[in-house]
């Protein structure tokens, strides 16, 4: 069984309405701790295929082509509602050949000194996890779509624990890096993460200005994501209003890839311009249903599960960034958000925020001292308006998708 | 899958060479089925088949592993190449593939997949008519082949339905969270329309949550959860240091408490006959009269007395780590009406939506969903969500001696991820009380 022959299968299933994608990947990865050193290839191999049979959409996924054939009928027998098709795009774009998957580079004592040095011996680095990477990915359909493209990563996980007598505390940071390894700056995050919560010092103020890390920042926007989705938006959402002048946040994976998990271009869109609400994405479905047209986010996370509407490299943007040194500056009486200890809960339509992080209470500029936990909780649409400033630190955080934030000034928020 | 054992065990020799070394290969099919359900209707059909071989070699704490797509031959040879490759030893010799033969099973697809979803139809018409579930179907196939022990393989299959319904209630309609994790069966089905019967009874306005201290009974089955954290993870043989690892025997809770990891438990969702190294489990006691207990461990993690059986993966592309698989606490002789009444004042949980474990410090979290206010011994508000908090060792201590009659499967409980590796777990316990538990309201 070839592509070409599973596109004939869907072809007399689904005259007109069938896409089919294929993902070859091959991954280079080394997990290091004290107790295991481990080297891992994968050659993993996906195809899934996506069609409107009997009026009703259907999805078949399989790690080959046999199999895929084999899963067609066994998905085109369940009775499934009714959906309309969305309009398939068409354009043809091959690959050029792909350099093999290098292995990642061997980190871990550097890291581990990194990590000993940042934290003045207080927090160990447990293990950690890199990870390179090439995908290729082909997407044929039925109006004549064939485009194929190449992804590159190279990410990782890594653990750390700090102690203090009757204290621990346990940290795990994934990252990506877009070009060389950044062991600094890995180091110092996972230093504070791991440090700070045990200094049992609480927050020495109920409110004031709040600074947020790049990797807070990027958490929060990731939570806001949907607000930029298909459906109704909350009723507390202002279009001219939904957050500070300063704020414009842009998606656009155009450096990452080509095309989106549907073939449809990448391009740059604006979905905030200083501070009023200025587009929404679109995969092919959402598209159909409201009349627009797709913005090429139609994500597939996996071969395993179809194309389904999503950001894909979302971050903040700022007509006039400030230094990271002049937004301290001006925190007068105010908490530095250095990492989150749970995970940030957003309740879009309840317009509510919770944030519990460990940070350094700041008063005139200056940092006065770690703080072990604070919680800062209000409503999401004050927070998004007294977004008064953004760094110049861009970077970039998996979340799944890419969330890219610099240093963030809340011009006021309530802590406890 | 049809694999000729005795070539690969060849092909794995030269890696088996001293004590202790491990070389195997792992195998697995899985099909799976998933449909998306809407107020009575399925809006998406999906459809997995997938095939997939690893092969792993260790020794001491070097590690070499490679997986590929497919599970026929040359999927094996591919695998064991690269490992043979990267081991530095005489790469496996190409030589074209047989033909895979698909076994009648795994051609058939999800045998139950129709069947199930006309009954799921009735059940969710008559309980929860208005509802967005998603429906899974999944059967694994997994083989083990390994050096100096024999193959082994298991066939699991696995129901579970996650969502939200909207419940017809006295204070208005309301969403609820729902989850079902079972084996698949017809049991399990009957089972299920009794749980969702459950869930959708009217209730009154909850109220939120005061934040605070407060003592609590877990109640139906959801203690499990509590103890799948703050035993199971830290017990792990690959935890790292734990409140628990620096106290081998010692006392830590009421000499009533018996909790054991038990994978033989195949009513359960975590239940298997081999575990993914193809090791027969055997019950681990966590907790036993009282006393920190032994360590959940792999063929990696496994002192002289051998694996446990713990050692799973979420599929054939990640090795194997030591993982627990059902939290089974034994039952006391108290019954429901006792239980309040030594309560007095506090909550009573009955469902977990999930929860996580810091390991290093012992601390916990788990969402509950709603509760019921206890006064004087007599069920009070219905309380909103809200989030329990604590920590490992002062929890354990704050168990009360007197523990409920009847233990309950909690099939809330179903899939656990670390490490980036999601595995079915399961879990079953009788009503407890803990005193002193941190609570605060859900956003």
């Amino acid at each position: 069984m070839t592509g070409d022959d599973l596109g004939a299968l869907l072809a007399r299933r689904s005259p007109g309405h069938w896409e089919l994608y294929r993902k070859t990947a091959e991954t280079r990865e080394i997990d290091a701790s004290p107790a295991l050193e481990r080297a891992a290839w994968r050659r993993e191999a996906g195809w899934a295929a996506r069609w409107w049979e009997a009026g009703a959409p259907r999805f078949a996924a399989a790690s080959d082509a046999d199999g895929l054939a084999l899963a067609l009928p066994e998905a085109a027998r369940l009775t499934v509602a009714a959906g309309e098709p969305p309009a398939w795009p068409a354009k043809k774009k091959s690959l050029d050949g792909a350099a093999a998957v290098e292995p990642p580079p061997a980190l871990f004592e550097d890291l581990l000194r990194a990590v000993a040095a940042a934290s003045r011996g207080e927090a160990v680095l447990a293990g950690l996890t890199l990870r390179r990477g090439r995908a290729e990915e082909r997407i044929v359909n039925a109006a004549g779509l064939d485009v194929a493209q190449e992804h590159r990563v190279f990410d990782g996980v890594a653990r750390c624990v700090a102690r203090r007598p009757g204290r621990a505390r346990e940290v795990r940071l994934p990252f990506r890096w877009e070009s060389a390894p950044e062991t600094e700056t890995l180091a110092r995050r996972l230093a504070d993460a791991a440090t700070l919560p045990l200094s049992d010092r609480p927050t020495p103020f109920s409110s004031g200005q709040w600074l947020l890390d790049p990797a807070v920042g990027a958490a929060l926007l990731a939570a806001i994501a949907p607000l930029f989705l298909d459906g109704k938006p909350p009723r507390w959402v202002v279009r001219e209003k939904l957050a500070g002048p300063a704020v414009s946040i842009v998606d656009d994976a155009s450096r990452d890839a080509a095309f989106d998990g549907e073939g449809v271009a990448s391009r740059r869109m604006l979905l905030v311009e200083h501070g009023t609400l200025a587009g929404r994405l679109h995969d092919l479905s959402s598209a159909r249903r409201t009349g627009a047209t797709s913005t090429g986010h139609g994500v597939r996370p996996s071969f395993r599960l179809p194309p389904q509407l999503g950001p894909r490299r979302l971050f903040f943007e700022t007509a006039s960034p400030s230094s990271s040194a002049a937004l301290l500056a001006g925190v007068t009486k105010g908490l530095f958000a250095s990492a989150l200890t749970a995970p940030l809960r957003v309740d879009l339509p309840a317009d509510r925020y919770e944030a519990e992080f460990t940070g350094v209470s700041i008063v005139g500029g200056r940092a006065q001292g770690p703080v072990a936990g604070a919680r800062a909780r209000g409503r999401v649409s004050e927070l998004l308006r007294r977004i008064a400033g953004l760094s110049t630190d861009l970077q970039f955080f998996p979340a799944p998708f890419l969330a890219g934030s610099p240093t963030v000034y809340v011009e006021r928020a309530s802590f406890d | 899958m049809n694999w000729d054992d005795d070539s690969i065990l060849r092909w794995l020799e030269p890696l088996g060479g001293r004590e202790g070394d491990l070389a195997e290969v792992f195998g697995e099919t899985l099909t799976e089925t998933s449909l998306e359900w809407r107020d009575g209707e399925i809006r998406e059909a999906r459809v997995r088949r997938e095939q997939g071989t690893s092969a792993r070699w260790r020794r001491g704490r070097s590690e070499q592993f490679a997986s590929v797509a497919g599970a026929d031959e040359a999927a094996v040879r591919e695998a064991v190449r690269a490992l043979r490759a990267s081991a530095g030893r005489e790469p496996l010799p190409i030589r074209a593939a047989r033909g895979a033969t698909p076994d009648a099973e795994t051609e058939a697809g999800f045998p139950a997949a129709e069947r199930t979803a006309r009954r799921l139809a009735a059940i969710l018409g008559r309980h929860a008519p208005r509802h967005a579930f998603t429906l899974r179907l999944r059967q694994t196939e997994r083989r083990v082949v390994a050096t100096g022990r024999p193959t082994a393989s298991a066939t699991r299959r696995l129901f579970s339905l996650e969502g939200r319904f909207t419940a017809v209630s006295r204070a208005g309609d309301e969403q609820r969270l729902f989850a079902f994790h079972a084996p698949m069966s017809d049991e399990a089905l009957d089972e299920l329309k009794t749980a969702l019967a459950d869930a959708a009874a009217p209730r009154d306005r909850a109220v939120p949550v005061p934040a605070g201290e407060a003592d609590a009974i877990l109640a139906g089955g959801c203690a499990a959860v509590l103890f799948h954290e703050i035993l199971g993870h830290p017990l792990e043989a690959d935890a790292g240091v734990s409140p628990l690892r620096a106290l081998p025997e010692a006392r830590v809770a009421v000499a009533d408490l018996e909790v054991i990891d038990d994978a033989r438990r195949l009513d359960l969702f975590g239940g298997y006959e081999r575990d993914d190294e193809g090791t027969v489990p055997r019950p681990v006691k966590l907790v036993a009269s009282g006393l920190v207990g032994s360590q959940l461990t792999d063929r990696a993690h496994a002192p002289a007395a051998g694996s446990t059986g713990h050692g799973r993966r979420s599929g054939p592309a990640e090795p194997p780590l030591p993982r627990g698989a059902n939290v089974v606490v034994s039952g006391g002789a108290t019954d429901p009406e006792e239980m309040l009444r030594r309560l007095g004042n506090g909550i009573w949980i009955d469902e977990f939506l999930g929860g996580s474990v810091e390991i290093a410090s012992g601390s916990f979290r788990l969402r509950f969903p709603r509760a019921r206010r206890v006064r004087r011994g007599r069920f009070a508000d219905e309380l909103g969500p809200g989030v329990l908090a604590g920590e490992l060792l002062p929890t354990l201590e704050a168990i009360e001696p007197a523990l409920g009659r009847e233990v309950r499967a909690y099939r809330g409980l179903g899939w656990c991820a670390r490490a980036g590796q999601v595995v079915p777990v399961g879990g079953a316990a009788p009503d407890l009380i803990i005193r002193r538990l941190g609570v605060r309201p859900e956003l």
